[in-house]
């Protein structure tokens, strides 16, 4: 116990878990819609398979971390 | 009671034939004893000054106890009190630990206190030994009904059990109020109040024996927790959480004849006595999201409050606990990480508090779980007392490899055992992101699945006419799709164009006007070249011929469209040039204006009907 003694804390404020949960799950839903859009609207001639990976994993990413705080703000501390 | 006191003058019988002469010249010139029996748990303070009166510098001190009390015995502390007579200094813990001399009498237990340096000859110091015993209060009689007070029974010895010669020592008994039934008469003892003294005593050999027994009430809460597991589950980010088991019994008299509701309610004071209804936890400060539930789901009936300090959580069973009775219950919190958790020269350590929160609670088995996060590494447990250490693996919420648990096992806890505990373990942060990660990887999995449907072609079979007709529909419209992007285009230049014209009478800059139909002309040019191959695909597909007429006619009224745009451009422009009067320019223009208007309106019907097909 000697020597330089720190106490650890979140690195993110906990206080700040349920703003983030709703901005990320926002953007991520965002986000995932203009998948599905881009998924039903284009044929198959047209349809990219990059743009639709790039559009997945940004929606993925944005959901993820949503879903993670939303667990957070939630009390499930994983 | 009988039995007991037999029991006793055996006890006795054996110090006495069995004691042989001290083999230390230590001598205690004076021992103080208090024996607090105000609650279910025995505490005894003695304080005791050690003389040295031979020749040889001694370095221990032995303590004796009788095995029955040492079965019981919950904590002891022994301390070296600095400074002498009022001013007592600071006290310095020293340790202890069971010695098995030659020559000792049987039942007992000896412990050998170190001293830090050694006593020569003459010299005297003063040591405090605290001890703690749980179970040892008798309820007698052992059955009682709702409304009797519980009276219970202690045995203990009116002299200080010693390997050494006492030359002076008295015992004071702390006991919850002046109702005693009975105690033990010696010379010398008297009752004051709710204070029952012996001594004092002097000149008394070694293993000095003289049983005395109480017999008084007492109807202070006899919480036991038979069993209590606590775990205690670190997240880095940014919580402690901490769930508690209890199996709770009243350790007191057993209950007998029933139990009636409706006198306890009329008059719990009276009967009710030796019940307990409420227990009251101080959890530390910042405690949060506090539950109180058991099997059959919340228990409505506890109350939080709270300062800077400390959190006091009071919580009332469903039940009255009357003797004998059992309840089991969970209590769970949260607490802030950065009270709990520190890092230090690389390692990461939990510093907590072992015992339970509870107040004036005996615990018979304590289990205690440390669930450290995922990943941890290199773990090290520092325990103030000795306990039962074990490790396992939990599973819990987004893991893999699951958490290391660290498992502290004791018996017979008491208040005195809520002293910090250390858990060091190494922790990387970067191990932090595996959660998200985990969540990511998930949502991806799905997306990638959408993907991977959609692009997949799942028709059985691949000749058939109806599914060659399906395939060359989707080429129709993919290019219809592409040549509505591109009439969109030819038709964002015709509003360019026009803009420019608004541009015109607004600054009268004819130059940039002539550049933007310049540029215009080059990009109707290419969109036109672009467009070709698409129309001469739609013009030979069979799917398209439905929707060709409407493309073939769209394309003309484009052209035109086109032609009349430029038209009205070059004249505007013309007439700026020639500086004609506004009034002019907009009668020239005014019949083409009035066709344009018709064909926008046509075309955007025919994108329509196309916009349909698709």
């Amino acid at each position: 116990m000697a020597g330089s003694v720190k106490s650890i804390s979140s690195p993110v404020p906990v206080t700040l878990f349920p703003t983030l949960a709703a901005l990320m799950l926002t953007i991520g839903l965002i986000v995932t819609a203009s998948f599905f859009i881009y998924e039903a609207t284009s044929s198959r001639k047209t349809r990219s398979v990059t743009k639709e990976l790039i559009t997945g994993t940004v929606a993925s990413v944005f959901l993820g971390f949503g879903s993670l705080f939303l667990l957070l703000a939630s009390g499930v501390y994983v | 009671m009988e039995k007991m006191g037999f029991r006793f003058i055996l006890f006795v019988l054996a110090i006495s034939f069995l004691s042989t002469p001290v083999i230390s010249e230590l001598i205690l010139s004076k021992v103080e004893r208090k024996i607090d029996l105000t609650s279910q748990i025995v505490r005894i303070s003695s304080s005791l000054k050690v003389e040295n009166a031979g020749p040889n510098v001694v370095s221990e001190v032995l303590l004796a106890f009788p095995d029955f009390q040492v079965k019981k015995m919950a904590h002891m502390a022994v301390s070296l009190v600095e400074g002498k007579g009022k001013s007592k200094g600071s006290s310095i813990n020293l340790p202890a630990q069971v010695v098995h001399p030659d020559g000792m009498p049987p039942a007992l237990t000896l412990y050998s206190v170190s001293l830090p340096r050694g006593l020569s000859k003459g010299e005297s110091l003063t040591l405090d030994v605290f001890t703690v015993y749980t179970h040892s209060l008798q309820p007698f009689p052992e059955e009682i009904t709702q409304a009797d007070i519980q009276l219970v029974v202690y045995q203990d010895s009116a002299y200080f059990l010693s390997p050494y010669e006492v030359k002076f020592q008295s015992l004071n008994v702390k006991l919850p109020s002046s109702r005693v039934e009975s105690f033990t008469k010696l010379e010398k003892s008297k009752l004051v109040e709710s204070e029952l003294k012996y001594g004092p005593y002097e000149g008394l050999p070694p293993f000095s024996y003289s049983p005395v027994v109480v017999h008084y009430e007492n109807n202070r809460p006899f919480a036991v927790a038979q069993e209590l597991v606590r775990e205690i589950e670190i997240s880095h980010w940014g919580n402690v959480q901490v769930t508690e088991h209890y199996k709770i019994a009243h350790g007191g008299a057993l209950n007998k004849g029933g139990f009636s509701r409706l006198d306890y309610q009329a008059r719990p004071q009276v009967r009710g006595v030796s019940s307990f209804r409420r227990l009251i936890a101080k959890l530390p400060r910042g405690a949060h999201s506090i539950y109180y539930r058991d099997e059959i789901g919340n228990i409505s009936t506890s109350h939080v409050w709270g300062d800077s300090k400390k959190t006091v959580l009071e919580i009332e069973p469903r039940f009255p606990i009357f003797g004998g009775w059992r309840t089991a219950f969970t209590i769970g919190y949260g607490l802030p990480l950065e009270d709990f958790l520190f890092v230090s020269e690389g390692k990461r350590f939990l510093n907590f508090s072992y015992g339970s929160p509870m107040e004036d609670l005996v615990v018979d088995n304590l289990i205690l779980k440390v669930v450290l996060p995922e990943g941890s590494k290199d773990i090290s447990v520092s325990v103030p007392f000795g306990v039962k250490q074990q490790e396992e693996v939990k599973y819990s919420n987004l893991d893999i490899v699951g958490r290391p648990v660290v498992l502290l096992e004791k018996t017979n806890v008491v208040p005195e055992h809520n002293q910090y505990f250390q858990v060091y373990y190494r922790f990387n942060s970067l191990s932090l992101l595996m959660e998200p990660l985990m969540l990511i990887c998930g949502f991806l999995f799905f997306f990638i699945t959408c993907i991977a449907y959609m692009h997949a072609d799942f028709s059985i079979s691949k000749s058939s006419a109806s599914y060659l007709a399906k395939l060359q529909l989707d080429e129709v419209q993919a290019t219809i799709q592409q040549f509505q992007g591109i009439m969109n285009r030819c038709l964002a230049v015709h509003d360019k164009l026009d803009a420019s014209l608004r541009d015109l009478s607004r600054t009268g800059d004819v130059q940039a006007c002539k550049a933007v139909r310049k540029l215009s002309i080059n990009l109707l040019k290419d969109l036109s070249k672009d467009m070709k191959p698409l129309l001469i695909f739609l013009q030979s597909s069979p799917q398209a011929a439905r929707i060709w007429p409407k493309v073939e006619e769209l394309v003309g009224k484009e052209k035109e469209m086109e032609e009349k745009v430029m038209l009205k451009h070059s004249i505007v422009v013309e007439g700026y040039e020639k500086k004609s009067g506004g009034r002019e320019i907009e009668n020239r223009v005014a019949p083409h204006q009035q066709k344009l208007t018709s064909l926008k309106q046509e075309v955007d019907d025919l994108l329509e009907i196309i916009d349909e097909f698709c």
